[in-house]
């Protein structure tokens, strides 16, 4: 997808390393294995460029769109002409093609780069947007991401979550010796995967700070489990907790001040916020029974955990004003790991049915349970910020890969890593512009 | 003995065997486990279990109640504690799991009667509404509501009134109750509940101060030909068959039992009657 020169090798013997920006091309690969039923033409045209443009912007629109499963984008060798103004649109041309939208575009590069792009219904033979987007050069393709979402938006009425970036955690296998982990930061299509962190010892659930600024994850770097965190433009990193037993599971409060985590250091792990100023320990969860993986309802007001008090794990509701805890789910035995959308109404979670593990959506309002893959041993769901689509890890022979869903279960991609396992994604809130 | 005692957490974290997600978390789980275990845990969790089982049905509150065992037992003592205290757990969170469950099904269910009384509600106002417009230019439309025991609609006030009347009964108020449930049919005589009156007003004269059977036979028999078919019949009957017995004429109450049997051999009035005949007729 990129032009980008070849993954250098890394150096075995650093066990840890911070902040390795290898400019790499993707790590992950995009296969779209189902999309909806009657996916809208649209034909993306190469942008016109002055200036170094670093990048095929359209190339990065198209394979958007095309990845959201909603559209089907037409191949460029069939196009008859390549306009890059209204005036050069002739819609006969796009008629015959059968396309239903066209977008066109206008790159500049100089100390910025700009991006004028214009959407046409070809049927209407009008006009249906137009904008510009503009920023440094070095993020062509965030801001081709941001084209995408605001054709997106346009289009079908729910903002795109393109612009947005991942975490997630790949691990070599070293036969005879010991595996190693790496913590990457990559764009919502895995372009520019950057290592945050590399080492010998396990690195996991991380996971982002509300404005996407800091990443929080657990590594076992100093023989212990430990929860860091990380600020992406600084690379300073700050290690929060360093108690005996577990530390695990952290979940950004939405205000951006809090950290739920889970402790077990008295006794069987229990939620626990950790004030990030004050430093100031709170224990939330009294229970002998197992609770962990909290995530915060996106009001604030009350954490959503898993806990096996009920004999199996199920997915809990602790409300921080009352101090009540109510079970949320009841269907099957057992429903963990939950993450909520921005809607405050689908949670993504793990369930068992059959003995297998899939991704289900669970409506908070609605009571009702939808399973929504059909493949074994998925888990880690993290919901895109726009609500639309679930990222989870699953298996594809004996390796460990991502995929993706979208809530109805309509459209789902695999994003396979070129080599080891994938697991644990995390994608980002809306990053501020 | 080790691995006995790491099989049992396992099954105590039963659900960390599930995906890797909970794996990679079982892994420093275990590690405290393992803390936990070195620092006082049972080596002898075998013979403890067994016992902790209640084999011997006083070996549990034994152990608790017995004097400071000798040093050598004490470890066994307190591993004892730890396993009992470890399945009482495991028990009680299964119970609270049961409880949450239920308690849901419970939710659910009268979110469902409710919502099944809605809609009964609403389909019978439905219903309603278009035969009491039509009752004047159409009496085919009106006619299987006129069969089905000629049923009046409630009227304003009606509903109270009657609710009032019977609540003395409840309270055993009879001379208020009989005062009430006049007044009420004064009120309303062709109201819904005009029949159900009739047929209070009857019980109300037989366990009245004293008895008044022929007031009690004339509510009974109002009933009967003023609102045939109607779901007190059984009832009445019976009640008319007994009022004749007081009254002395078996011969009478005799007819009115069989007539029950006869006419309603399913109502739970019929098995009165025959008793009623067996003991006295």
């Amino acid at each position: 997808m990129t032009t980008m020169s070849r993954v250098p090798r890394l150096a075995v013997a650093l066990t840890l390393a911070l902040f390795v920006p290898f400019a790499a091309r993707a790590e992950l690969v995009i296969e779209i294995t189902q999309g909806v039923d009657d996916p809208t033409p649209i034909a993306v045209v190469p942008f016109a460029g002055t200036g170094a443009i670093p990048e095929d912007l359209a190339g990065v629109v198209q394979a958007d769109l095309a990845r959201s499963g909603q559209f089907a984008p037409v191949d460029r060798g069939d196009m008859l002409s390549l306009p890059s103004s209204e005036a050069e649109i002739f819609y006969r041309d796009w008629r015959a093609i059968d396309t239903e939208y066209l977008l066109i575009g206008r790159a500049s590069a100089g100390e910025e780069l700009r991006i004028d792009y214009a959407l046409y219904d070809v049927n209407r033979q009008r006009e249906v947007t137009t904008g510009t987007v503009t920023g440094p050069v070095n993020e062509a393709r965030m801001l081709a991401h941001r084209v995408s979402d605001a054709i997106y938006e346009r289009l079908t009425g729910i903002p795109g979550a393109f612009a947005t970036r991942l975490l997630y955690v790949s691990v070599t296998r070293n036969p005879g010796g010991k595996d190693y982990y790496r913590l990457t930061l990559a764009d919502s299509d895995g372009a520019r995967p950057i290592v945050l962190l590399e080492s010998r010892e396990p690195v996991m659930a991380p996971t982002w700070a509300p404005d996407a600024s800091q990443v929080a994850y657990v590594s076992f770097e100093t023989g212990r489990p430990a929860i860091f965190r990380q600020d992406l433009r600084t690379g300073a990193r700050e290690q929060l907790t360093n108690f005996r037993g577990l530390n695990s599971s952290p979940a950004w409060s939405p205000d951006g001040n809090t950290l739920a985590l889970v402790l077990s250091k008295d006794g069987s792990p229990d939620i626990y916020l950790l004030d990030l100023a004050s430093k100031r320990l709170k224990r939330i969860t009294r229970h002998y029974a197992i609770d962990t993986e909290p995530t915060w309802m996106p009001d604030g007001k009350s954490l959503l955990f898993t806990s096996d008090r009920g004999g199996r794990p199920q997915i809990y509701r602790y409300n921080l004003q009352s101090g009540i805890t109510d079970r949320v789910t009841f269907e099957g035995v057992y429903n963990a790991r939950a993450r909520v959308a921005q809607d405050g109404r689908n949670v993504a979670l793990v369930h068992q049915q059959d003995g297998q593990y899939h991704i289900a959506i669970h409506d908070l309002v609605t009571e009702r349970l939808h399973v929504l893959t059909s493949t074994d041993l998925d888990e880690s769901p993290s919901i895109a910020p726009n609500g639309s689509m679930v990222l989870y890890a699953t298996k594809l022979g004996d390796r460990g890969i991502l995929s993706a869903v979208s809530v109805d279960g309509g459209v789902k991609f695999r994003l396979p890593a070129r080599s080891g396992d994938v697991r644990e994604p995390a994608w980002s809130t809306y990053i501020s512009q | 003995m080790r691995q006995g005692s790491f099989k049992r957490l396992l099954t105590g974290l039963a659900f960390l065997a599930g995906p890797v997600c909970f794996g990679a978390q079982a892994q420093d789980y275990l590690d405290v486990e393992a803390e936990r275990a070195r620092s006082g845990s049972p080596t002898t969790a075998q013979p403890a279990l067994a016992r902790s089982y209640g084999l011997d049905s006083s070996a549990g509150p034994a152990t608790v109640s017995r004097p400071p065992a000798p040093a050598s037992n004490s470890e066994e003592t307190i591993g004892n504690l730890f396993i009992q205290l470890q399945r009482l757990q495991q028990e009680v969170m299964q119970l609270n799991g049961k409880v949450e469950e239920q308690a849901y099904e419970l939710r659910r269910l009268k979110e469902q009667s409710l919502e099944r009384y809605l809609d009964l509600d609403r389909r019978l106002a439905g219903s309603g509404a278009p035969t009491s417009g039509n009752t004047g230019e159409s009496t085919v439309i009106g006619m299987p509501d006129a069969g089905s025991g000629a049923e009046a609609a409630e009227q304003p006030g009606e509903g109270d009134a009657y609710r009032a009347a019977y609540a003395r009964v409840r309270n055993q108020e009879f001379d208020a109750a009989v005062a009430a449930f006049k007044q009420f049919l004064e009120r309303f005589p062709d109201g819904r509940y005009a029949p159900n009156a009739h047929y209070w007003l009857g019980e109300l004269y037989l366990v009245l101060q004293p008895p008044d059977p022929e007031a009690a036979r004339q509510s009974f028999m109002l009933l009967l030909d003023q609102y045939p078919g109607n779901s007190k019949e059984p009832d009445a009957l019976y009640k008319l068959g007994r009022v004749h017995y007081i009254k002395g004429n078996r011969e009478r109450s005799r007819e009115f039992m069989d007539r029950v049997l006869r006419q309603y051999p399913d109502s739970s009035a019929a098995g009165l009657a025959g008793e009623f005949i067996d003991q006295n007729l």
